[in-house]
């Protein structure tokens, strides 16, 4: 069983959510607000937060404020950010206050699951969007790679190719099918990805980060 | 004359003044109204204004009470004036201005020096002249206004400290002061209502914005939630989700209007075919795009398209669309889960795939591969085409 905590500020969807996740995730509390939403995750120190990415209350920095809040616990709960946009600068400013991942909210009550599941055992859940804008910030397609010198400012070649597969629809199994490589290793990449997204300060990143005051 | 005649038999139409005129286009109207020559008519009203001001009076009822003729389509709509009725009013509050500049200051029977009002009166009318007629007159320029109204300002301001210099009798002052009150009114009031309605103008749009973000918060936060619970609950492939999610779409393009690029390109194309296919068939196209955006080829887009209803018809379920557009090449991938394809049992009147895509894509220079899904299930079409370039030596 997964602990989760629902952070929505929509009752009607956290009531939908909760009806809808698998068995194996055990939903031990739900937030409104990013003021409780702080409050509840220190108290319950759930494993997993699925967290929206707009968020009413605190200083307004939505889902973002919630997960630089909580920094001190993020060794210990992950947070899985949902948004109703799919468009991916909605999503990387809690990508890179630290969340694990993200799936839109259209995704159904199993994909769900599946994707609290693989953020519990420590991976990244990369949208094949977000794997897209990934290509794009890093320069990864229109081949300015080597001009980045910094390790963190580029991707690998393997990670380039992993995330064009998740681009294309590729779930981890089917990526490590097409590369011959274990979906341990997959992971691994993707994990690696998510690090660089995090922490990289590519020129595409900060000014975006900078333009909505992340930074 | 014929043009009488031919007034005669049929019942003779409005009078109306001519869209080119000399003065106002009383005359040239009444003359072609009568069938009269327009110097006879010119004549009549000379002399009717002899006859105790009949003519001024006949003249400015028939300007008040006749309308201009339409314009002509490839016309532009301004009356055309050939006589510069401003710079004569200008001129004519010059004289007035010289009169009362120069008469001696003493020994008048009245106390208003002659001219000072006068002045007043055409300066004014040169500058009501300026704004009301000559700024819809094609034929003359805004320097030409502003050169008028700063003279007939000028004229008035310099008038009225003349005379005050002079220690003039009160009713003489109370038309300085006037004079220059009004002169300076001239000047200003222009740039005043200028800056007032820029201000104005400002602060509408500034609410509209307001009211806007507002909406558009709402929405977000109402409405997209709904629309997104909607496809979660009924399942992606059903009915009730496929409308709600091109509700959200559109919803969305709505909202965020003018913050994505609204070019023409491939992604933008591939975007709305998805969503028309997605409007018609039980299915979820999730289109990804990377790389710089580039005008969209028709053959690939013709191809992505029938790739993309051959997956919708056939395999359903979701759909994910992978674009790719770097400085040599554009690459489009279109996968599905559904059953899969085997090209080589395919009967040969099955032209979607054979000619649509791949035959469209060789014909281009560019290739196409149609091949199993990874492990085996779905399909993937894979679209590929190099750009076109100079040829390098």
């Amino acid at each position: 069983m997964t602990r989760v905590l629902i952070v929505d500020d929509h009752s009607i969807f956290r009531s939908g959510l909760r009806a809808d996740l698998d068995d194996t995730i055990d939903v031990v509390g739900e937030a409104a607000d990013v003021g409780s939403a702080v409050a509840q995750i220190a108290a319950l120190e759930p494993e997993v937060v699925l967290l929206d990415v707009h968020l009413p209350g605190g200083a307004g920095g939505g889902g973002a404020e919630v997960i630089r809040s909580s920094a001190a616990l993020l060794d210990r709960v992950r947070f899985l950010a949902l948004s109703v946009s799919d468009s991916a600068e909605d999503v990387v400013g809690v990508i890179r206050a630290g969340a694990r991942g993200y799936i839109t909210k259209g995704s159904s009550g199993a994909e769900v699951s599946a994707a609290v599941a693989s953020v519990a055992g420590g991976d990244a859940v990369f949208s094949p969007r977000l794997a897209g804008f990934v290509l794009d910030a890093f320069g990864a397609v229109a081949g300015e790679q080597a001009v980045a010198d910094d390790e963190l400012d580029r991707l690998s070649a393997r990670e380039r190719e992993v995330m064009r597969l998740i681009a294309r629809g590729y779930a981890y199994k089917e990526v490590a099918a097409d590369l011959f490589i274990s979906i341990k290793t997959v992971e691994t990449h993707v994990s690696a990805v998510l690090r660089k997204l995090q922490l990289s300060s590519r020129h595409e990143l900060t000014a975006w980060a900078l333009e909505r005051k992340l930074l | 004359m014929t043009t009488t005649s031919a007034h005669a038999t049929t019942r003779p139409g409005l009078m109306t003044r001519p869209r080119r005129v000399i003065v106002s286009g009383v005359a040239a109207g009444l003359a072609e109204h009568l069938g009269w020559p327009v110097a006879t008519v010119r004549v009549l009203l000379v002399v009717l204004v002899l006859a105790g001001g009949a003519g001024i009076l006949l003249y400015l009822w028939l300007w008040a009470l006749t309308p201009l003729r339409p314009a002509d389509v490839d016309d532009d709509s301004g009356v055309r004036r050939a006589v510069p009725g401003a710079a004569i009013l200008v001129s004519l509050a010059g004289v007035a201005a010289l009169v009362a500049a120069i008469v001696p200051r003493y020994g008048l029977p009245t106390p208003l020096v002659p001219g000072a009002l006068e002045t007043v009166l055409f300066a004014l009318a040169a500058v009501a002249w300026s704004l009301g007629f000559d700024r819809s007159d094609p034929g003359r320029s805004a320097r030409y206004g502003v050169v008028v109204r700063s003279t007939a300002a000028g004229l008035m301001i310099l008038l009225g400290i003349v005379l005050l210099l002079r220690e003039p009798p009160a009713l003489t002052a109370v038309v300085a002061v006037l004079l220059i009150v009004l002169g300076s009114g001239v000047l200003f009031i222009p740039r005043v209502v200028t800056l007032w309605s820029e201000v104005l103008a400002e602060r509408a749009g500034r609410v509209r914005e307001e009211q806007r973000a507002e909406i558009a918060a709402h929405l977000h936060d109402s409405v997209l939630q709904t629309l997104a619970l909607i496809q979660n609950r009924a399942g992606a492939s059903s009915e009730v989700a496929r409308l709600a999610r091109a509700q959200e779409r559109e919803l969305r393009d709505w909202l965020f209007a003018g913050t994505g690029p609204v070019s023409e390109d491939l992604a933008t194309e591939l975007r709305e075919i998805a969503s028309e296919i997605e409007l018609e068939y039980p299915v979820r196209i999730d289109v990804v795009t990377t790389g710089e955006t580039t005008v969209a080829s028709a053959a690939i887009v013709a191809a992505a398209r029938e790739a993309m209803l051959n997956a919708a018809r056939h395999a359903g379920g979701e759909v994910s669309v992978y674009l790719e557009t770097s400085p040599a090449a554009t690459d489009v991938f279109v996968r599905d889960r559904g059953p899969g394809v085997d090209l080589a049992s395919l009967p040969d009147d099955r032209l979607g795939i054979r000619e649509s895509i791949i035959g469209r894509m060789l014909r281009v220079g560019g290739t196409a591969r149609v091949s199993p899904g990874a492990g085996g299930a779905g399909t993937e079409v894979h679209l590929h085409l190099d750009s076109e370039r100079e040829p390098t030596p």
